[in-house]
């Protein structure tokens, strides 16, 4: 049993400590640092072990301290009509009892279990039993500090919060033993990484049960949770018995992880079959044009779905808000000053709104996806003065996509200004307009300029650049970021039309100079 | 017309893997590149169709005694496992790259004329070419290869996923292609080599050198080309 510990411990670990040095080569700058062969440098070995003992011991208690915070407090605090302690109590029984089928550790595919169990032939028994056993552990032990902080807050009895990790961990238990009796009735392993459709299902309800009740005030006494809490003690002593004597751990192991051989391959075949999905099958699509026009059209056309159609139905989600907007500045006129302040003073916000509705990422993936890929293995695709024509068409092509939401996101904005009291400088209407496209075009020239620059994509479509992990990140937290800024409409809006003009300018240029050097496929 | 490379080197890190490539192919002929695993052969495929930057050395085409630079339009790259656009159809890929490439390919045949040569088969030609099979997306990417008419055409480990009668084919074509260009044909299949190329070149120790057959037969060829390839494990 030590051994078994021991060994899935240190392969655990291993997996663990790789995974991270990996990461780290996906890092610019510092891979160029770190030499090819790092898996074996043992400094950086012992500095991604002690990386990988501090997220085990996280592990016990930041899931556990993010879920008392969140979905048993967090939530819990919201309720006005019954009493805290009930609350707390109705909640976390709940809970506990769809965590005890669907987290229950036993049954879920990791890969670690894999090469254990299959690849290495470890004693399936044996190493279920003593992973088991450990994750048992980290329940005891992640769960108790919580459960004494919050449970004493809400007026429970303290033996009874020392108890209560014991109760969930023996709701687990006794899950577990009904599964197990379950497999050697009807011989189906439980998956709990691919639970079935009606058990979401359940799951669902149970969650609406956990909440809306207690929002309606109905909770039972807080003695009759107790009562249930402290039966699964007893419940699980009981099962662990039905555990330990369980004879059938290697078939179900088997079956249970037959399906993660693949995982690796799997995952990129769900990308492959969402890409080859995104196109559409509608024979009547036809082109009159030529060459890279005609290449062009016949994409656009046929990825209508992730393109025009997703575009225009968000145009016409932001037309109906703008209308529901205008309509009801009309009828509250009371309403009408605030949102005038607003609207003058949050342009920034809605960078991060042109941001979230730009179709530029998709249209980058689907254009390496889908043509890229192939044609780059083409010298002819590859000659300098094709790739800059056809970025011209792309580029063209994504701006008029994006820029329909926009204008009527700017038209909007113009409207609910001028319904909500107008502004004193009509200039506040151009530019609020202007901006809103700006952003758009900005956008549609970022992700396609960062595409051609950096092609992050190798032939197998992983991303293998890490610079642009790094800058899609930072686009997306610089547009978090400005998101907070209050400026009139004039600073901002001026501000942004000018660097969008500008940003346009430098990444056009680079794009002319260096995309038919950049613009391959990543060996 | 030859293809000469001078002395071309690429390096991983600390790891060779082109250390010193000199060689002069001449037209006409089918070269078999043979080389173990992991001996360089795509990396010296990559490096021709600059898809990598090598880190030395140079290589050009000569005719009439006049070097040239080798253009992307003069070399054809034919990979093992086909890609080829899948939103488009067969058809559609074709006069795709007809329409840009129409001054290298000269005379045109009509569509359908191209798609006969190749064998593929009426009721494919309007079909989404993610549909395809794996042999019929090969097929598309020779064709599309060689319809401009190469001077060099490379092609990486070509018929080994194929199945036995688009193998016998596509053998067929690269017969019919080989005059007024330069194939240099990767494989790990020695009989294929044998069979199909009219020169075999070792990449070993970073290096091309050709396996003279002179007087023997196959299985004593076959044997030296083997001892050959062997001796890379005792550098």
């Amino acid at each position: 049993m030590y051994k078994t510990l021991r060994i899935s411990f240190s392969l655990k670990n291993t997996y663990r400590v790789n995974a991270i040095l990996f990461a780290l080569k996906q890092i610019p700058l510092i891979k160029k640092l770190l030499p090819d062969a790092l898996y074996g440098v043992r400094g950086l070995k012992i500095f991604a072990n002690i990386l990988s003992v501090i997220w085990e011991i996280l592990t016990f208690f930041l899931g556990k301290f993010l879920y008392f915070i969140t979905l048993v407090c967090g939530i819990g605090i919201l309720y006005k009509h019954a009493p805290a302690d009930q609350v707390f109590l109705h909640i976390l029984l709940l809970l506990t009892a769809v965590g005890a089928y669907m987290n229950n550790v036993m049954f879920d595919q990791s890969r670690d279990k894999y090469y254990a169990v299959i690849l290495l032939r470890m004693n399936a028994r044996e190493y279920t039993l003593v992973n088991f056993g450990y994750a048992m552990l980290k329940v005891l032990i992640g769960f108790l500090p919580f459960t004494i902080l919050f449970g004493t807050d809400r007026g429970l009895p303290l033996w009874f919060c020392i108890l209560l990790p014991f109760a969930i961990a023996g709701s687990k238990l006794a899950a577990a033993a009904d599964i197990l009796r379950d497999y050697e009735k009807k011989g189906k392993v439980y998956n709990e990484s691919r639970v079935q459709k009606h058990l979401w299902m359940i799951a669902g309800l149970v969650l609406v049960l956990t909440y809306l009740p207690p929002a309606l005030g109905f909770v039972f006494p807080a003695p009759a949770y107790m009562a249930v809490f402290l039966l699964f003690i007893p419940a699980g002593i009981l099962c662990a018995w039905k555990i330990k004597t369980f004879r059938l751990y290697r078939e179900m192991n088997q079956e249970l992880l037959s399906q993660v051989t693949n995982q690796m391959d799997a995952v990129r075949q769900a990308q492959r079959k969402a890409s080859d999905k995104s196109i559409s099958t509608d024979v009547t699509i036809r082109s009159s044009r030529r060459g890279f026009e005609y290449l062009n059209d016949l994409f656009v056309k046929r990825h209508r779905k992730i393109l025009w159609k997703s575009s225009l139905r968000l145009s016409g989600i932001c037309l109906a808000l703008s209308c529901g907007a205008v309509a009801a500045l009309l009828l509250y006129p009371e309403a009408q000053a605030e949102i005038n302040r607003m609207v003058l003073e949050w342009l920034p916000y809605f960078l991060f709104i042109m941001y979230a509705v730009n179709r530029g990422t998709g249209f980058t993936k689907a254009l390496f996806m889908n043509c890229d890929h192939s044609l780059l293995t083409y010298p002819f695709y590859k000659q300098p003065d094709c790739i800059l024509k056809l970025f011209r068409i792309r580029l063209r092509e994504i701006m008029k996509v994006n820029a329909v939401p926009a204008a009527i996101i700017g038209a909007g904005l113009s409207a609910i200004l001028y319904v909500s009291g107008g502004t004193e400088n009509p200039l506040n209407y151009v530019v609020l307009f202007v901006s809103i496209l700006c952003m758009s075009l900005f956008f549609s020239i970022h992700y396609l300029t960062i595409y051609y620059l950096l092609q992050p994509y190798n032939a197998g479509t992983e991303i293998k650049s890490g610079m642009y992990q790094v800058i899609m990140s930072a686009t997306y937290l610089v547009c978090l970021f400005l998101m907070n800024l209050r400026m009139p409409i004039l600073v901002f809006g001026t501000a942004c039309i000018a660097f969008c003009v500008l940003y346009s300018i430098v990444a056009c240029i680079l794009v002319y100079r260096y995309a038919p050097r950049t613009f391959r496929l990543r060996m | 017309m030859k293809f000469i490379i001078e002395h071309m080197e690429k390096h991983f890190e600390k790891k060779e893997v082109l250390r010193d490539i000199d060689f002069v192919f001449e037209e006409g002929k089918i070269y078999g590149l043979l080389g173990r695993n992991g001996a360089g052969k795509t990396t010296l495929f990559n490096c021709i169709n600059r898809d990598i930057k090598s880190d030395g050395g140079s290589f050009y085409l000569e005719e009439d005694g006049v070097k040239k630079e080798v253009k992307a339009e003069d070399i054809g790259y034919v990979l093992s496992t086909p890609t080829v656009p899948e939103f488009l159809t067969g058809r559609e890929f074709l006069k795709f790259f007809l329409d840009i490439n129409g001054d290298a390919v000269g005379e045109q045949k009509s569509l359908d004329e191209y798609f006969d040569f190749m064998s593929i088969a009426p009721e494919d030609r309007d079909k989404l070419m993610k549909d395809y099979s794996h042999g019929m997306k090969n097929k598309m990417q020779m064709l599309v290869n060689i319809v401009a008419k190469p001077k060099i055409l490379l092609l990486d480990e070509p018929l080994t996923s194929l199945d036995v009668v688009v193998a016998e084919e596509m053998k067929q074509l690269l017969r019919t292609l080989k005059d007024g260009r330069i194939t240099i044909f990767s494989t790990h299949i020695m009989d294929l080599a044998l069979d199909l190329c009219d020169v075999i070149v070792l990449l070993a120790h970073g290096e091309l050198e050709v396996v003279e057959k002179s007087n023997l037969d196959n299985g004593e060829f076959k044997e030296k080309i083997i001892a050959a390839l062997r001796e890379e494990d005792h550098v």
